[in-house]
């Protein structure tokens, strides 16, 4: 039994994870209409794509330096 | 309406929901060694967690704003009424709150309304000010909590900084932001700010329905709650003393349109 993942693919995972939320939350934080109407708290949405960016950024980082 | 259909959606339980599956999907890839299952669990889990995070901020109905705010200002009324001022109210910026004050000076770091008796423009001395005096003699008037004090607390606190940090010249942009994007006070909001005057144009304020209430003197005298945050930050930026110089509403509070003045001490 151990976690099925390697941590290639977990840096995989949070890309595609990154990209959705951060379009995501660009897409909330500049609409206009009905999508103005989604009552989420925006700015935490906006701290978790970053989040998840700064986290692939490093995760390639670490691919670069052979450490993972 | 747009309430009780947010009151429907259980977003706490769906993240819960999403949470559950998403740890018994992680347990079972870890016993069958499948990558897939791995990947719907820590997605689902993720997700869970996420919706947690974002879930909506408490929401209340904006007529018991309307219901709130009304209160303060009928109290006003009557002291106004009880007093028979015939005055103005003028919004006194208070000193920023990074310089150092000594402790029988404090009271000038507070916001306040002069509401002068009559219509002179003399302000109250600073000694007054300091001993945070409600009933003033010399020149006649009170004191009082702006009652947009509360909305301008809360707008310094969401940009992390005094307004008095604020130039004058971003205080349009900041102001909009906060309202219209952040807090959703109003559908629209305009601020020009000129060498002597201010003018503000509001579309659908969230305060608008109090102006139906055609009997309260104050809410023309010191501006709905809204209205009293912008004076506020425009005395706080500016540095100036400000008074509304003229108020009107259009289409029942469904557009404010206000001049502020600035006055020279």
């Amino acid at each position: 039994m151990r976690f099925p993942l390697s941590p290639s693919d977990i840096s995989l995972w949070i890309a595609v994870m990154a990209v959705l939320l951060l379009l995501t939350s660009e897409f909330l934080l500049t609409s206009t209409g009905f999508f103005e109407k989604i009552i989420i708290e925006r700015k935490r949405l906006r701290l978790v794509a970053l989040g998840m960016g700064g986290a692939f950024t490093f995760s390639v980082i670490l691919h670069a330096l052979d450490i993972i | 309406m747009e309430l009780l259909k947010f009151r429907k959606v259980p977003s706490e339980k769906i993240s819960l929901f999403l949470l559950g599956i998403g740890a018994l999907s992680l347990i079972e890839s870890i016993i069958v060694e499948s990558p897939v299952i791995a990947f719907i669990g820590l997605s689902l889990t993720f997700w869970g967690v996420l919706f947690l995070f974002i879930k909506p901020v408490r929401f209340v109905r904006g007529t018991l704003l309307d219901f709130m705010a009304l209160t303060p200002y009928s109290t006003v009324d009557r002291i106004i009424f009880d007093l028979n001022y015939k005055g103005k109210a003028f919004y006194i910026p208070p000193y920023p709150k990074e310089v150092y004050l000594p402790d029988h000076l404090k009271g000038l770091k507070d916001m306040v309304v002069f509401i002068s008796a009559d219509v002179s423009k003399k302000m109250p001395p600073i000694e007054d000010l300091a001993k945070r005096r409600f009933l003033l003699q010399h020149p006649r008037g009170i004191c009082v909590t702006p009652p947009g004090l509360g909305l301008l607390t809360l707008f310094e606190e969401e940009i992390g900084k005094d307004f008095s940090e604020i130039d004058i010249d971003e205080l349009p942009m900041s102001l909009s932001e906060l309202i219209i994007a952040n807090f959703h006070l109003a559908r629209d909001i305009k601020l020009e700010i000129l060498p002597k005057k201010a003018r503000l144009s509001v579309e659908k304020p969230l305060y608008g329905s109090l102006y139906k209430n055609r009997e309260l003197k104050s809410l023309r005298m010191l501006g709905d709650p809204l209205v009293s945050a912008v004076a506020c930050a425009i005395a706080k930026s500016s540095g100036k003393i400000v008074m509304i110089e003229r108020e009107e509403t259009i289409e029942n509070g469904e557009r404010i349109a206000v001049t502020f003045r600035f006055v020279e001490d």
